[in-house]
């Protein structure tokens, strides 16, 4: 790889993806179609942020993996979810938390929160009208012009999407959006937000053999991450597991049913 | 009929390189010089925007003086160069001497088969880790690059401040020495400069994958005072 140059008129611009594209450094897309998939991952938006939680499983014929960290930060103000293939998932986090730095970079500034959520677009479907390799993310973020948590979700087309109170993706969507939707109130805060999200991932783990609930076997629990004013934060291992433990426990006296009320 | 008239290569060369180092001898310098525990890079620029030293990867900065589309053009070279080697293989192996070797080829190329050459004179910095050591790889307008051992002048006046510096310092100090030891050589006897002449940037380990941070105004006048 040689000093990449450009003439004026050719220049790729800040752009990492746009350069990749004429370096050659975008992988082909092919077609196979054996992938480990399936997830659920929710974003709900609070009075001071947004809170996003993600199950840790990756599944194919079988469990493939039980620790899979399907919520990344994609830069200190950003979070980003994948759904969909493993493989495209993972590139498309590298391409996103690299062109956000890429372009901070070039041009001693960051992105906007609208920004990164638009860029993701046309990679998004260029890689699913191509390819069976189908992957929608979540974006999740701190917007730091309106001071406010911002939520964006995509189609398979890569449409663009903001929303106002929550989001899910995944194939534990249902049932995550069902316990959200009961439980979501306008004026949540840090915790309420943080405690709804938990018990949707939970139904959504009791519900979708595709998403992996909490594994107090192993402890391995689903991600719980806090994007704020303060940035891209995430729960610790304990901290989850005392939550999960604590709905379980409730799970435990009602025999499996939510007993009458959210919780 | 026409006429070709004989330059000897000797008197292109030489004609070449003056007009270059008149380029460059237009701009204002740059000091860089290795403290305990980083690198500091200090120019004298007067534009809050229109910056001479950039952040290129994790542990490696760009610094440039002379013609400021030349330079610029060379700093997002770099930064492409640097961030697809690290998205193709890693970012451990993103190394800032193979991007040096890079710059010189290219400024060795258009010093004898450009139309001109270029007018810059540039400056890769790398803050060392386990892997690699800190360094200064200071590539000049027709290609010849150095290694610097502890500092490192660019910029027309270079020889003066570079006496300056090395009188005032002889191993690293600490940021806060360094940062008045540079300014005080790029200022010269009868200059004093405060923060807004400055741009002050430092590759340092805080902890973070990212080590480069551009110094603000009161950060530099506190260091100053």
């Amino acid at each position: 790889m040689g000093l990449p140059l450009f003439s004026a008129h050719g220049d790729p611009g800040p752009s990492f993806w746009h350069y990749a594209d004429l370096a050659g450094i975008n992988r082909a897309t092919s077609d196979v179609s054996d992938n480990p998939h399936a997830t659920t991952v929710i974003a709900v938006r609070y009075d001071e942020g947004v809170v996003m939680v993600g199950d840790r499983q990756a599944t194919g014929n079988y469990i493939a993996s039980r620790d899979v960290r399907k919520i990344e930060p994609a830069d200190h103000y950003t979070a980003l979810a994948i759904s969909g293939s493993a493989a495209r998932g993972i590139e498309l986090l590298k391409i996103a938390q690299l062109s956000f730095e890429h372009y901070e970079k070039m041009t001693d500034s960051s992105l906007s929160l609208e920004g990164k959520a638009n860029y993701l677009s046309p990679i998004i479907q260029r890689n699913n009208l191509t390819t069976p390799l189908g992957v929608l993310p979540l974006l999740a973020g701190w917007d730091r012009s309106n001071l406010r948590g911002r939520i964006f979700e995509y189609d398979g087309a890569g449409g663009c999407y903001e929303r106002f109170d929550f989001a899910t993706i995944g194939s534990g969507s249902p049932f995550a959006d069902g316990a959200l939707r009961l439980g979501y109130r306008e004026d949540l805060d840090r915790e309420g937000a943080l405690q709804l999200g938990a018990l949707a991932l939970y139904e959504a783990g009791d519900n979708d053999p595709s998403t992996g609930g909490p594994d107090f076997v192993r402890e391995i629990y689903p991600m719980m991450v806090v994007v704020s004013a303060d940035g891209f934060q995430e729960l610790d291992n304990d901290d989850i597991g005392e939550r999960f433990r604590a709905i379980n426990e409730r799970r435990t006296q009602s025999r499996g049913v939510a007993g009458g009320s959210l919780r | 009929m026409t006429n070709y008239f004989y330059v000897s290569p000797e008197q292109l060369i030489k004609d070449r390189a003056e007009f270059a180092q008149k380029g460059i001898a237009r701009g204002r310098s740059i000091v860089a010089a290795i403290y305990d525990p980083g690198v500091l890079m200090v120019a004298e620029n007067p534009s809050a925007s229109l910056n001479k030293i950039s952040e290129v990867y994790d542990r490696i900065a760009f610094a440039g003086v002379g013609k400021y589309n030349e330079f610029d053009r060379l700093r997002e070279a770099g930064i492409r160069w640097a961030d697809s080697t690290g998205f193709t293989y890693s970012r451990d192996d993103v190394d800032a001497r193979a991007l040096a070797n890079y710059y010189a080829q290219h400024l060795g190329d258009m010093f004898t088969e450009g139309q001109k050459p270029l007018e810059v004179e540039i400056l890769v910095a790398q803050l060392g880790n386990k892997l690699r050591p800190t360094k200064l790889y200071r590539v000049a307008y027709e290609g010849t690059i150095s290694d610097e051992p502890y500092f490192a002048v660019l910029g027309g006046d270079a020889d003066t401040i570079k006496d300056r510096f090395a009188l005032a310092e002889s191993s690293p100090q600490s940021l806060q020495t360094t940062l008045r030891d540079a300014a005080s050589a790029l200022a010269g006897p009868d200059r004093v400069f405060v923060a807004s002449d400055l741009e002050v940037c430092i590759l340092e380990d805080r902890g973070k994958r990212r080590t480069f941070q551009r110094l603000s105004d009161e950060q530099v006048s506190e260091l100053l005072s």
